[in-house]
């Protein structure tokens, strides 16, 4: 019977310092067979482990467009993204995945996109964010506003600038006050505002928001009084994980498990919970 | 298939297990503890008391279990998986409520995928359970659908009908497996109705009044009372059968390394501490209304089980006298509005 909590091995291919303590890692899989029968959808995580030091688990950063590999971002926080944070291009870890749902993209074909992101919480909306673009002509417009704390706390700086210049995508970026350098040319201000003044009508558009709690708490308010129906607004939690498949008992709210019936929820579900977020 | 086992016939068939295979597994008394824990001798098991202190969990989900091991050469990875870890062994003697904790955790452990650690060994081990014949203050198992003779997850479920002799009923092929291998040291069922020693142990509180109050109030003043007292040890979360949270670490030297899995408990403030600083149960009494919820609301609803056997262990080790039945008791017979607290 095969071991459900054994991973594939994977190198790192390359690795992208985005942010101070933010880095990012292009892993391919060590068995080539492993890689192609290895399928996955945006929204979905994994649990990434350095060996000696144990598993930690982020969403899958790239698009289930870009096959040849999968990518992660993560924060140098702990125990495990501190080990992960010593390897280098040619290493090996761990990776056990893809778990959880997925943001249902084929639902949204048609209709007018923002997504929402405050920090390190753009790499989740990364996935979805280029399996739309890379699905263009399926989608209307696409807004993507984006907020951090600083100037040097915008993840992914190549993608934002190729972003900006792609005239099908409207990015809108946002830095907290105080956060702004002389040569700073978006905007400064808290996330919520910045998506009152900047987020297109809500009528035929999709809300995709991921933040800190605090960001979401007070996104959600901003798009009701934009006219976005809960149901249009989705988002992806994360809690402490350890096995990702439902068993080890930890990242429940109320009944529901984040690990298999989510990480995905719209605004809708998440009002049905309870509160123990 | 039934049958009777003498007492004078037990040093035999706990030879007679091992000559066949088996590893078993039975209470023994140990520091005036009666322990579940591996014998060689029929003369080490020990007959008359409630309950061990330990429960028949740990010999599924062990406090601590490598998951796999790896070695680490330069910049490859190599990773090796566990063997033998489902050995082939009989736990005679444990209560009809530890035995019925396995059917309901089978579904949990394989929820969409399957853990082979916990399954495997349901495989490789035969229960051969011993019906109640006494009981304590503690034990409420009439109160969650259970009974002291119970056969959910027994194998083979003996009952005491008189001093020196016990009824055997077979509940599973596996059971009557065991038994035909084990023919001669069991004797043909009594003729007439035999007398069945069974404990009467009192119902303390309506379980289907419990999961309506606790489906209305997830807010409730009683969360922070109640559990007031609790020191978070989570003493009540290991020697419950059904408690079965676990951590998953690694424990390595500079090459070689396992993955192991270790007991865990909801009580712990650490067990949902995000790396962040932010805890989503961060107050002891979010921890103990997880405890309760997960029990009776959580599991019923995704496996259509309460996740309890009313064993009583977690509230006789309970170092703050805490009492889980008394929970349940002032819930089911909570009639009044609920009263919310507000959060802060």
């Amino acid at each position: 019977m095969d071991n459900i909590y054994t991973p594939y091995l994977m190198n790192i291919s390359d690795v992208t310092d985005e942010a101070p303590g933010v880095r990012t890692f292009r892993l391919n899989f060590q068995n080539e067979d492993e890689g192609k029968n290895f399928k996955f959808q945006a929204g979905q995580f994994a649990l990434y482990s350095a060996f000696g030091y144990g598993e930690s688990t982020f969403c899958i950063a790239s698009s289930p467009t870009r096959k040849d590999y999968v990518e992660c971002t993560f924060r140098q926080a702990g125990r495990v993204t501190n080990a992960l944070s010593e390897l280098n291009a040619g290493d090996t870890i761990g990776f056990r995945g893809p778990y959880g749902n997925v943001f249902p993209i084929e639902e949204w074909e048609g209709k007018n996109l923002v997504f929402v992101a405050g920090g390190i919480a753009l790499p989740p909306l990364r996935s979805v964010i280029w399996n739309c673009l890379d699905l263009r002509d399926k989608y209307k417009n696409i807004t993507i506003v984006y907020g951090a704390k600083t100037v040097a706390d915008l993840v992914y700086k190549n993608e934002l600038k190729e972003w900006t210049a792609r005239d099908d995508v409207n990015l809108v970026t946002t830095v907290d006050p105080g956060g702004e350098t002389p040569d700073w040319t978006g905007k400064v201000g808290f996330v919520p505002t910045v998506v009152e003044e900047t987020a297109p009508d809500s009528k035929d558009t999709i809300a995709i928001v991921c933040g800190p709690p605090i960001m979401i708490k007070f996104t959600l308010p901003v798009l009701e009084k934009l006219g976005f129906k809960q149901d249009k607004v989705y988002t992806t939690l994360e809690n402490r994980m350890k096995c990702g498949l439902g068993k080890c008992g930890r990242c429940n709210i109320g009944c529901t498990y984040i690990c298999k019936e989510g990480p995905v929820f719209t605004a809708e579900e998440i009002s049905k919970m309870p509160d123990e977020f | 298939m039934e049958k009777t086992l003498k007492k004078e016939k037990l040093n035999s068939l706990i030879t007679g297990l091992k000559d066949k295979g088996y590893k078993t597994i039975a209470p023994k008394k140990d520091n005036n503890l009666i322990t579940l824990c591996e014998i060689q001798e029929a003369d080490e098991i020990h007959f008359d008391h409630v309950q061990t202190n330990n429960s028949i969990k740990e010999y599924f989900l062990p406090k601590t279990e490598k998951i796999l091991s790896y070695t680490i050469e330069k910049t490859k990875v190599s990773i090796e998986e566990p063997e033998g870890f489902a050995v082939k062994s009989v736990v005679f003697g444990s209560r009809p409520c530890d035995a019925a904790s396995l059917p309901i955790m089978d579904k949990v452990f394989n929820w969409d995928c399957t853990d082979k650690f916990w399954i495997e060994r349901r495989e490789a081990i035969t229960i051969v359970t011993i019906a109640c014949d006494k009981c304590d203050s503690y034990c409420f198992c009439t109160s969650v659908c259970l009974a002291p003779d119970a056969k959910q997850g027994s194998d083979v479920l003996l009952t005491k009908i008189s001093d020196d002799e016990y009824l055997v009923e077979t509940e599973t092929e596996k059971g009557e497996g065991l038994i035909k291998e084990l023919e001669t040291v069991f004797s043909e069922p009594p003729s007439g109705t035999p007398d069945r020693q069974v404990a009467t142990v009192e119902k303390k509180f309506e379980i289907d009044k419990v999961k309506p109050w606790l489906d209305e109030n997830f807010v409730h003043k009683i969360w922070a009372e109640f559990s007031t007292k609790c020191i978070g040890c989570g003493a009540c979360t290991f020697v419950c059968p059904t408690c079965h949270c676990f951590d998953i670490v690694d424990e390595c030297t500079m090459s070689k390394g396992d993955r192991v899995k270790n007991w865990d408990g909801c009580q712990f403030k650490m067990f949902t501490l995000h790396t962040s600083g932010h805890n989503p149960r961060s107050t002891q009494d979010q921890r103990w209304r997880q405890r309760i919820m997960h029990k009776f609301k959580y599991y019923v609803e995704k496996f259509d089980n309460i996740l309890c056997v009313g064993c009583g262990r977690c509230s006789r080790v309970c170092p703050a006298d805490m009492n889980i039945s008394e929970m349940l008791e002032i819930i089911s017979t909570d009639e009044g509005q609920p009263e919310p607290v507000s959060k802060e």
